[in-house]
């Protein structure tokens, strides 16, 4: 789920010569200028291995970081197909009986606010010894991002086209062949790119959870060994997978594809103009959802000793005679992460798009800055984080900087598609009177931006809840991340599966909270994509 | 020739009405026939209910009342024969295909075949040789336009829905497809309807031009075109031609002032 703002982007704004050709190259360069400066000058802090370091440690040290990689690299493809199957499977399924489509976008959503740190020790117990946690927890981290902007792909060909095909009296399966399977392909495409470093995060957290090998593995025991050399050469390599899978995807797009497709506002599934419909659905997302929780714990016949059904649940925060003290951990908890989700989430969101509307006003720097955005917001967070913490600290600066940054690079690169957006048209009335840029910035390209900015932003609430919980777990030791941790190693089930029941449902509902402000937005700035 | 052309049928509309589910009412009970192997011309104001009929006729809206025969059959009927082609307003040209491409995949939806030199032949009918692997993206709107009639043609439909298709094309280009596509539709003897705005454009290409009142479409008038074909480029300038053309134009204002008093008299 690395930077799932999915919905942004396309997938092949990489790699282009010409004129700015080298500013990639340049902002690479500038990087890694910074960073071997940084980690000279930190040498006796501990916190900060330079690259000249990483390369040596990495040189030194390839037999055993080639084979973890091998590992991680082999159960992220078979999550990664086994995702992208389901996501497909899925929205095949919404598109042959649309009324369903809310209520799989629901169940989906919900799923996809399940915070990983839990779920990995939950799966490992169900799975036992093997990679079953890596695949699963791999192939729940892509489904998602591949699902949305799929559904969104399937119907993003106008009207006519489909009168074309009805006209020659065919029917729903030769528009399927001939007109949004291939219209599709650019949505699929985006997604694919956003899902493949995500799998190599999921099979990396399933790793975590007492895996044998692989680079997860690696990655706690260079961590608990204050291994900076390690920890660095670990996350230099998983960013390098993460990257090297983002552009490839995008290349593979570029042979395929005729162009990118417009930036993907998949406008939030939940609230529509009936509401009565919407209540009904979103009922029902949640009656199929206990249902599928309850029955999945009685068809695997699982331990309840481990397995806590929403009876059980209900019970641990309610009925059972600890429930008040239970009630109180959590909500602890949940409020010290609050303090420091909530303001990282905002600033993330306000510096994406207060940079992508510095680099319109001075588009000199873009050609440097885009291209290194692109490629972190693929960076694995399960490897930044200890390091972000480590060189920040535990406090708030550190944990409030890791969430900022997980939003952030969704966000300016949505805005900067955004910003762009602007109807050409529109700013010729405006060249045509003279205008500024500041004038076009404010009264053009702003508005046109923030049906992005809210995409973003609804996208980035899972996925800040997502770093906030592996800063919590592995670094800071503090908020419902770390309480999560600490209830699985303890084997404090009620606790647990009550922690994962109330954050899924708190990151389901921010996700609906800014999406309907998106569909507000959106009402005014882009009503097409409400239709 | 690849394939035969399918038989021309009549069309025939009765009490066809349309209320859009808003309210919108946007064509009031119409009787109508459109004679097989005939071209007629639906002229009318902006937004008066002509492409929703015909839409209707082309059974990709359902009528609110009354029924539509193709030939004695329903238009679903028609459209599973493939027997119906439509020109439409949007080119509705699919990216990803070239032009050729988009005329092949009408021809795949219609279950026909054409050779290459048949496809070659609409290109350059429509002014296109040289764009026949060239994408829509790449073309102006007059070409995009030009290659939808040319997809429209290629399945040799028998009954040929035109919903204003010159609507983006050049003036020298116009001219010249009025020339030549009636050259085509009279050969295969294609029921053709016409929808546009152009008055002269609607006397010079059909044989008779019906004449639609502002929302909700009623017919103010029905105008038997008897001018000779073929119709050359300057027959629109003959005195016969003027006077259709004056009288088309005084029932558009008729029917137009019947629904928009002047201010004056309100």
């Amino acid at each position: 789920m690395t930077n799932a703002a999915a919905g942004t982007g396309r997938p092949l704004a990489t790699g282009r010569r010409g004129a700015g050709g080298y500013g990639p190259m340049l902002g690479v360069l500038v990087l890694l200028a910074g960073w071997e400066l940084a980690g000279q000058l930190l040498t006796e802090a501990f916190v900060l291995a330079a690259p000249s370091e990483v390369a040596l440690y990495l040189v030194r040290d390839w037999q055993l970081m080639s084979r973890a990689l091998g590992v991680t690299l082999g159960n992220a493809a078979a999550g990664f197909v086994i995702g992208n199957v389901a996501a497909v499977a899925l929205a095949g399924v919404a598109l042959l009986w649309p009324r369903s489509e809310r209520v799989i976008t629901g169940l989906a959503l919900l799923v996809f606010c399940l915070p990983l740190v839990a779920t990995g020790p939950i799966l490992r117990v169900f799975f036992g010894p093997g990679p079953g946690p890596q695949i699963a927890l791999a192939a729940l981290a892509v489904y998602y991002t591949t699902l949305i902007p799929l559904l969104v792909g399937l119907r993003a060909a106008p009207d006519s086209w489909f009168d074309l095909v009805r006209s020659y009296g065919r029917g729903p399966m030769s528009a399927l062949v001939h007109v949004r399977a291939m219209a599709a392909l650019p949505y699929l495409f985006t997604g694919l790119q956003i899902a493949a470093p995500a799998a190599f995060l999921g099979a990396m957290v399933g790793e975590f959870t007492g895996a044998e090998r692989g680079m997860g593995v690696l990655t706690v025991r260079a961590i608990r060994a204050l291994d900076v050399e390690m920890t660095w050469g670990l996350a230099t390599v998983a960013t390098a997978v993460a990257i090297l899978a983002y552009v490839g995807i995008g290349a593979l797009a570029r042979r395929v594809l005729l162009e990118a497709p417009p930036v993907i506002l998949a406008a939030p599934a939940v609230a529509t103009g009936r509401r009565l419909g919407g209540w009904i659905d979103t009922g029902l997302v949640i009656l199929l959802a206990l249902g599928g929780w309850a029955g999945a714990i009685w068809a695997f016949g699982l331990n309840p000793f481990f397995a806590k059904g929403p009876g059980d649940v209900l019970d641990a925060l309610v009925f059972a005679p600890d429930a008040a003290a239970t009630r109180a951990t959590i909500g602890a908890a949940l409020a010290e992460s609050a303090v420091y989700l909530i303001p990282g989430y905002i600033a993330g969101l306000l510096a994406g798009a207060a940079l992508a509307i510095l680099l319109i006003l001075v588009p000199a720097v873009a050609s440097t800055a885009m291209p290194l955005a692109i490629a972190l917001r693929s960076v694995p967070i399960v490897t930044t984080a200890p390091l972000i913490v480590l060189l920040l600290g535990r406090g708030a600066v550190g944990t409030i900087f890791l969430v900022a940054v997980m939003v952030f690079f969704p966000s300016f690169v949505a805005c900067l598609q955004g910003l762009r957006q602007a109807p050409g048209q529109v700013m010729a009335v405006f060249d045509s009177y003279a205008a500024g840029p500041l004038a076009r910035l404010v009264r053009v390209r702003i508005p046109a931006m923030l049906p992005a900015f809210f995409a973003a932003a609804r996208m980035a609430v899972p996925a800040s809840v997502l770093a906030l919980t592996v800063a919590e777990w592995l670094a800071t030791g503090s908020g419902i991340g770390s309480l999560m941790a600490l209830s699985a190693s303890l084997s404090d089930y009620d606790m647990l599966w009550s922690s994962v029941v109330l954050v899924s449902a708190l990151s389901a509902l921010g996700y609906v909270l800014v999406g309907a402000v998106e569909r507000r937005v959106l009402a005014i700035y882009a009503p097409e994509q409400l239709a | 020739m690849a394939h035969d052309v399918t038989p021309p049928p009549e069309v025939v509309c009765t009490s066809l009405a349309k209320t859009f589910a808003g309210g919108t009412e946007a064509v009031r009970p119409i009787d109508l026939t459109f004679a097989a192997g005939r071209t007629t011309a639906l002229v009318g104001p902006s937004g008066c209910g002509k492409s929703t009929l015909l839409r209707m006729v082309a059974g990709l809206e359902n009528p609110s009342a009354g029924r539509i025969e193709i030939g004695g059959a329903p238009p679903r009927a028609t459209l599973r024969r493939a027997g119906l082609s439509v020109a439409f307003q949007d080119p509705s040209l699919l990216p990803w295909r070239s032009v050729r491409g988009n005329i092949e995949l009408a021809l795949t939806l219609a279950r026909r075949k054409a050779g290459a030199s048949e496809i070659d032949q609409l290109i350059d009918l429509v002014g296109l040789d040289g764009f026949a692997e060239t994408r829509p993206a790449e073309l102006s709107g007059g070409m995009r336009q030009r290659a939808a009639i040319a997809r429209a043609l290629a399945t040799r439909p028998g009954l040929l829905l035109l919903d204003e298709p010159f609507g983006a094309v050049d003036e020298l280009t116009r001219r010249q497809l009025a020339q030549d596509l009636p050259r085509i539709w009279e050969a295969r003897g294609t029921t053709t309807i016409l929808v546009t705005h152009s008055v002269s454009e609607a006397v010079l290409l059909s044989d008779r031009v019906i004449v639609l009142s502002p929302r909700p479409a009623e017919i103010v008038a029905d105008i038997p075109v008897d001018l000779p074909r073929p119709r050359p480029e300057d027959a629109a300038r003959t005195e016969a031609a003027g006077a259709l053309i004056d009288r088309v134009f005084a029932e558009l204002s008729k029917g137009m002032a019947a629904s928009n008093p002047p201010l004056a008299a309100q």
